[in-house]
């Protein structure tokens, strides 16, 4: 056996990787013509310039919308990914430190407050999703008890109750008829609002967290082992993971703060990526940033297609994002192996 | 040439509890040193600070001070096989021992071809390069510790900390990991290892360092300082170093 085995693996990923953009580009092309106008289902428009409305619809209605399900499905599976790599632990996500319940206290505050507009949701959600991380980080830090990622556990599953029982009672107080409504909404998660501003207002740092995240993929693998392990073949584990952790964070918040909470995708997708890629995240990290992509895009267009009223992306995920976590959970305990 | 120097070391925990006072030896390179003594000696914190895990004034690592390398650099002159490892993520054991090859690679970069066919080599050496691709979750207890001897081989280093290498190995492994080491020793590698056990001590080692209650009781060749009364002392128990042969003994 010699290095021509690893090289023909290494050609066979970049094949399958190469083979998932191209379907992620073309399904995003056809879903452009994907949609309830002018009737349900698809439609192929022959000269867009003479049907103004198709045109306007294609340009900032459904374009948007793809763009937004490509970049948070990449975002919020790299994120699952990294979460996954630092603490060693392929059952989290970033819902682990208390991230999406306080992204998601911070969203219902300024829904309840009245001034609802989608900046100020975002603003908020993304700086609750950060003070939930920090409280957890700092946290961790001060425990007396077990080792560094169990205080983080410890301190992460804290911080999410504290959040949790504060959106409990900003649910009690709000207005039933539309302040309640808009936070179950936000809650079930939906990428019907969004527009070409939305996406510019997040792109820069979204696009950013994503290559810093994509920068760091061989290196994810030494930041799954032990700590001193991950010192001793020349890294700095400590700044590397503050680093990510703030990053996958970041990039999370602000995306959750436009869709709502859109869960599973973190937790899913890189398990499906390390199933046909092997476990080297050099490889698993981009097949799990385009398979998130291709998995919320498909989910979003079934969402806003299949009904007359859409289904909240939010639940979409959630059911496929199960039933794929138990048909992997079954499959493992047959190979027996992790 | 010293390998490793220590000037009057001492470690104090945050949380006030002294671990090591005032320790001072000096390693030749090529030389395989025992750091010997009971649990709770202060073995492994000695080990961390010749890492740079922990930090102390006063060691050098060939002459220069420990502080002054840079992480990378320290990563290829010096490598750590500890007891155990994380293993979560079904890498293959090409995956693990590539690991080796980070302080070689720039700051984002992936192994190269290089890099693997060095991996293979030092599966080779462990005797697992016929397993290469297979998960590392499916590896037996003696397996893992070869695998992480291997990829401590594939770091290339001069020096190696081994943290208690054959304590959790049954006979016919701790024989496989000893002939390695033995192997790395001739290669003119310096082996610093932690253990309790006199006899692995004796057996493997030109050199041995005796940790008592956090202070160096003595250090010499193995010859000089593994007695009767020493062991004795080290581990308030009664010890006996006897001859058979050319075989010692430790009871």
């Amino acid at each position: 056996m010699n290095s021509s085995i690893y090289k023909q693996e290494q050609k066979r990923n970049r094949i399958i990787l190469l083979l998932l953009c191209f379907i992620l580009l073309v399904l995003s092309f056809l879903f452009l013509f994907a949609g309830r106008y002018p009737k349900g289902g698809f439609t192929f428009v022959k000269n867009l310039s003479e049907n103004s409305m198709m045109k306007n619809i294609i340009v900032n209605v459904r374009l948007p919308r793809i763009l937004l399900a490509i970049m948070a499905g990449a975002i919020l599976s790299a994120a699952g990914f990294t979460f996954q790599m630092l603490f060693s632990n392929p059952l989290v996500e970033p819902g682990f430190l208390g991230v999406s319940q306080g992204a998601a206290f911070g969203a219902a505050l300024v829904i309840v407050a009245g001034s609802g507009s989608s900046i100020m949701i975002q603003l908020s959600a993304s700086f609750f999703g950060l003070l939930a991380l920090g409280s957890s980080y700092f946290l961790a830090k001060k425990f007396r008890f077990g080792g560094w990622l169990l205080r983080l556990v410890l301190s992460g599953i804290a911080i999410s109750a504290i959040f949790s029982s504060g959106l409990g009672v900003i649910k009690l107080v709000a207005e039933p008829t539309k302040d309640l409504q808009d936070i179950t909404f936000w809650m079930m998660g939906g990428l019907w609002n969004s527009n070409w501003n939305q996406i510019f207002s997040i792109i820069p740092i979204v696009v950013f967290c994503l290559l810093v995240i994509y920068s760091y993929r061989w290196k994810l693998n030494l930041l799954s082992l032990q700590e001193k392990t991950a010192y001793s073949v020349g890294l700095n584990p400590k700044r590397d993971r503050t680093i990510l952790l703030l990053v996958a964070t970041i990039g999370t918040t602000l995306t959750i703060s436009i869709t709502g909470l859109i869960g599973w995708v973190g937790l899913i997708m890189p398990h499906l990526s390390r199933k046909l890629f092997g476990s080297d995240s050099k490889a698993a990290l981009p097949g799990s940033m385009v398979m998130g992509a291709l998995f919320l895009l498909l989910c979003d267009t079934i969402g806003r297609t299949v009904l007359a009223t859409e289904i909240p992306i939010g639940l979409l995920t959630s059911f496929i994002g199960a039933t794929i976590f138990i048909i992997i959970l079954s499959l493992r305990h047959q190979e027996g192996k992790a | 040439m010293r390998s490793v120097q220590m000037e009057h070391i001492s470690y104090t925990y945050p949380t006030g509890t002294k671990a090591l006072h005032d320790i001072s030896l000096e390693i030749e390179e090529g030389s395989t040193v025992a750091l010997l003594g009971a649990n709770g000696a202060g073995k492994s914190t000695l080990m961390d600070l010749l890492l740079g895990w922990k930090h102390s004034q006063g060691i050098k690592l060939f002459d220069k001070p420990l502080s002054s390398y840079g992480r990378k650099e320290l990563g290829r002159c010096m490598a750590l096989v500890p007891q155990s490892e994380n293993y979560n993520f079904s890498f293959t054991l090409l995956d693990y021992t590539l690991f080796g090859r980070a302080p070689y690679l720039s700051e984002m970069g992936s192994p190269t071809e290089n890099d693997v066919d060095i991996a293979y080599e030092a599966l080779k050496e462990v005797g697992l390069a016929s397993y290469a691709k297979r998960s590392i979750t499916s590896l037996s207890g003696g397996e893992h510790q070869l695998l992480l001897l291997s990829r401590a081989i594939a770091q290339q280093s001069k020096v190696l900390l081994l943290d208690e290498p054959t304590s959790a190995l049954d006979p016919a492994n701790r024989q496989k990991v000893m002939k390695i080491l033995e192997h790395l020793h001739e290669q003119k590698k310096t082996l610093i290892f932690t253990t309790h056990d006199a006899n692995l001590a004796y057996e493997l080692a030109t050199h041995v360092a005796m940790l008592k209650q956090g202070n160096l009781l003595c250090f010499g060749t193995k010859e000089e300082v593994v007695t009767t009364e020493m062991l004795t002392t080290l581990y308030e128990t009664k010890m006996t170093v006897c001859s058979i042969g050319e075989k010692t003994l430790i009871y």
